[in-house]
């Protein structure tokens, strides 16, 4: 295959959901969010009331006057949001950004004892 | 000559050798994984992967006459999965190089989960300026 003119998919930045795994370790629930071709600085993560919601951009250089020959991904907006459970704990959520995966890490909430009510007979 | 088929599109390459590529998603489309860029100017030729999660470790490359291999495995992380949509396994991509290229000076980097391969043309197939004399 070969193009000599300037591929479809140059300019544009389609906005898609990033593939993800959600894993639960004994600590607490990790979620691994591909994000190739994204630097920090173009990646935001926002918890707000119970939704985590994170958004980033490729910046991949290409169609920078090369003939290309293949091109089978071009710069894309990830969007994803996620909905946090009770069993979550919301304000110690933890994230880091390395080989082009978001990886964040939420504490498990512990479990509140359930109270017993003592109920006198009058 | 046909510049054309200097490359041929990695697919039906990459069944004949035997492929185990992952579908991959994420770009709205499947395609083998990972998915490739191949792009040419006067002095190289560059190709650039998309393999979030590789470290330098689980990829391999390699580059014989007219050919360059890239293969690697991305194993599954520990837990207890409740989504998996991010691809796991051996892959392995086959770029069909028809153009002489300088062995020695090919350059490969990893940064963000994009590998990149540059791939200096040698002197004898790079376009060079010949001068005009006039009589």
């Amino acid at each position: 295959m070969h193009q000599n003119q300037t591929p479809e998919r140059c300019g544009k930045a389609p906005r898609i959901r990033p593939a993800a795994d959600f894993v639960e370790r004994e600590d607490g629930f990790y979620l691994y969010l591909d994000m190739p071709g994204v630097s920090r600085e173009a990646l935001s993560v926002h918890v707000e009331d119970d939704e985590l919601s994170i958004q980033g951009r490729s910046n991949h250089g290409l169609c920078n006057g090369e003939r290309v020959h293949a091109m089978e991904f071009g710069d894309v907006e990830y969007h994803a949001q996620f909905a946090l459970t009770d069993n979550m704990d919301t304000r110690h959520i933890g994230a880091q950004l390395a080989n082009g995966v978001l990886s964040i890490y939420i504490p498990r909430r512990e479990a509140q004892e359930p109270r017993r009510i003592r109920i006198e007979v009058i | 000559m046909d510049f054309g088929s200097f490359y041929d599109f990695p697919h039906l390459l990459d069944r004949m050798m035997g492929e185990v590529s992952q579908p991959y998603a994420a770009g709205g489309r499947q395609v083998a994984f990972p998915p490739l860029y191949i792009g040419e100017s006067d002095g190289t030729v560059v190709v650039r992967a998309l393999i979030p999660g590789a470290r330098l470790e689980d990829v391999e490359l390699t580059l014989t006459d007219k050919m360059l291999v890239l293969k690697g495995e991305l194993k599954p992380v520990q837990g207890k999965y409740y989504r998996q949509e991010r691809p796991t396994g051996p892959f392995q991509r086959v770029v069909r190089v028809n153009v002489p290229v300088s062995a020695e000076d090919v350059r490969a980097t990893m940064k963000d989960g994009v590998l990149e391969v540059v791939l200096p043309k040698t002197s004898a197939v790079r376009p060079q300026a010949i001068r005009i004399e006039s009589r």
